[in-house]
């Protein structure tokens, strides 16, 4: 009985019986009209995920972790309904650029094909760039790795080459390759492939001489030493800089896509804040968001899943 | 001739142009089946040593033969245990001895393979732990699954490289005589030539056949002396005997004899 009320009787709970109850006070006419039976359904749907996860994770620091999250997206709701709704801080002349909550998730729902075609364009692409990149940098980190004397000196130009942003790229891209899609599929690869290489070096040099010693005692032959034992043991460096170079493809498409692209994310919302329909610019925007956080969580459970071995 | 032959061997290692003599003029044999230990303090150069037999590192002068033959490289014809990492940590304990012995017994079949893997750790008794991660087992543990696959891998030679000089005193007895029982057998299989490295003289006597003792750096042969208690070997029946006394004694005072050697013959204060 106790745990079931000290789970109750939470901040994040609160906060949510406060997000509701905010509803009820008179508003001010703002100039985009709010429609806050959206907001209240997302509220609800956020506290069943709330409830779910407070009975059943079990251990208590991810449990308050999770919901601590929630509870931090409800005080944001919670500012954000008092700043536009409520209180119309911003005027009609800047109301359009703050559009109220309960606005942006009508127009998430109501324009939802839309964004998930340009979701599924986006994600194609950095699939395939993201993916080119690191599957041609492992093998080569590996070789140079290996090979020390080539490798010092490679290792000294990538460092240099991966500092440089890849931003630089795009007006050559754009010039050389024969379409757009192609000219930021290049961006991506040349975004993921230097830190993966970079750290796949790295992690190659750093791999335990003991390690080594272990597999050399084995007779392995070169193929095998190089890829039943370099490899896995150089997997945890490997991994920082493929996230590494997750994270900055994810900006670059993003970027590369409002500079010229014709679908896209990036494209969607830079439309709509071109015309200046910024209702529907920021669900593009809250949309991104949540795209990045669920692909770096796959990535992460997959890192986890691959590095299972580790302590 | 002998199953291992070490003669007038001359170790060197270079770093930065500079180069130091590791081992001096090391001569010994090892017969075929024997138990030879192979004792002295830290860096002595006795792993060095090893990883010659090992063929990870090639002598400066003198040679180093395994049935006559020079030994140019790694080979499968040796098992090895080391101190750490003779398991490779991505692999779990079962994966680990299968993937030993797709390295020294071709021609098996995967599920051949896996059930030499099993039939090992049975002997090991850790049958229970054969899809644990090596980072989830005990040292003791994961020193045991290094035995089974060097086992697995039914090699001529073992090469142990102070493979219990991390684990508690309590464990590294019960090791020892694990090793034992496992080397010495049920007495219709030859038994495999050993060469086990260690810094402590009651292993060593309650282990080997023959005792070598290196003194400190370079390393050269400082004495060869013969143990020789019967086989099997019982700890309790060996311990405490006149012949063992006097054994450690002298294995003690050259310990202790050379150390004040090397440092000039003053006072020890250890």
């Amino acid at each position: 009985m106790k745990h079931i009320i000290d789970r109750l009787f939470t901040v994040p709970n609160g906060l949510f019986v406060v997000l509701l109850l905010i509803q009820l006070l008179p508003g001010k006419a703002t100039r985009i009209v709010d429609h806050p039976e959206y907001t209240v359904g997302l509220t609800l749907i956020f506290e069943v995920i709330l409830l779910t996860a407070s009975f059943s994770i079990k251990e208590k620091q991810s449990r308050q972790v999770f919901t601590d999250i929630i509870g931090f997206i409800y005080a944001f709701l919670i500012l954000w309904v008092l700043v536009t709704a409520k209180f119309n801080l911003f005027g009609n002349a800047k109301g359009a650029i703050f559009p109220p909550p309960g606005a942006v998730f009508m127009r998430f729902v109501d324009d939802i094909n839309t964004i998930l075609d340009n979701v599924r364009y986006s994600l194609v692409l950095i699939f395939q760039g993201y993916m080119l990149g690191v599957v041609a940098a492992i093998p080569l980190g590996l070789f140079l790795g290996w090979h020390a004397r080539v490798g010092a000196a490679a290792g000294y130009i990538a460092k240099f080459l991966s500092s440089i942003s890849p931003i630089i790229y795009i007006p050559y891209a754009i010039v050389l390759l024969p379409t757009f899609r192609s000219a930021s599929v290049f961006v991506i690869v040349v975004a993921s492939f230097w830190p993966a290489l970079a750290s796949t070096m790295s992690g190659v040099l750093n791999v335990e001489k003991r390690i080594i010693d272990s597999g050399k005692a084995l007779g392995l032959n070169r193929l095998t030493m190089l890829f039943r034992v370099i490899l896995p043991a150089s997997l945890p460096q490997i991994f920082i800089g493929c996230n590494q170079g997750l994270s900055v493809s994810f900006i670059l498409l993003i970027s590369a896509e409002m500079i010229g692209a014709r679908s896209g994310m990036g494209y969607y919302v830079n439309t709509y804040a071109d015309f200046g329909n910024y209702t529907s610019a920021l669900a593009g925007v809250f949309v991104i968001g949540i795209v990045v956080t669920v692909i770096t969580f796959l990535f992460n459970l997959l890192q986890r899943f691959l590095l299972k071995w580790k302590q | 001739m002998s199953k291992i032959e070490v003669k007038n061997l001359f170790v060197e290692y270079s770093d930065n142009n500079k180069s130091f003599l590791a081992l001096k003029d090391i001569s010994f044999r090892v017969e075929e089946g024997e138990f030879v230990s192979v004792i002295g303090s830290s860096g002595c150069g006795k792993s060095t040593l090893l990883s010659i037999l090992l063929g990870l590192k090639l002598p400066a002068s003198g040679s180093a033969t395994i049935d006559g033959r020079s030994i140019t490289g790694a080979g499968t014809d040796r098992g090895v245990v080391f101190q750490h990492y003779s398991l490779f940590p991505w692999m779990t304990v079962r994966s680990n001895v299968a993937f030993g012995v797709k390295q020294s017994r071709k021609g098996l079949s995967h599920r051949q393979r896996l059930e030499i893997a099993d039939r090992f750790l049975e002997k090991v008794n850790l049958p229970d732990f054969a899809h644990k991660y090596p980072f989830q087992l005990s040292g003791g543990m994961q020193q045991s699954a290094a035995i089974a696959r060097a086992l697995a891998m039914d090699t001529d030679i073992l090469l142990m490289d102070e493979p219990f000089g991390a684990i508690d005193a309590k464990n590294r007895t019960i090791m020892q005589e694990l090793l034992l029982s496992l080397w010495e057998g049920d007495g219709k299989t030859a038994k495999k030539t050993v060469v086990f490295v260690t810094h402590d003289i009651d292993e060593a006597i309650f282990l080997s056949d023959k005792i070598v003792m290196l003194s400190n750096s370079p390393g050269h042969v400082f004495r060869e002396i013969t143990v020789p208690f019967v086989r099997p070997r019982n700890r309790f029946a060996i311990f405490g005997t006149d012949a063992y006394s006097k054994l450690r004694n002298e294995l003690m005072s050259l310990f202790y004899l050379d150390v004040a050697e090397k440092i000039g013959g003053d006072e020890v204060v250890i």
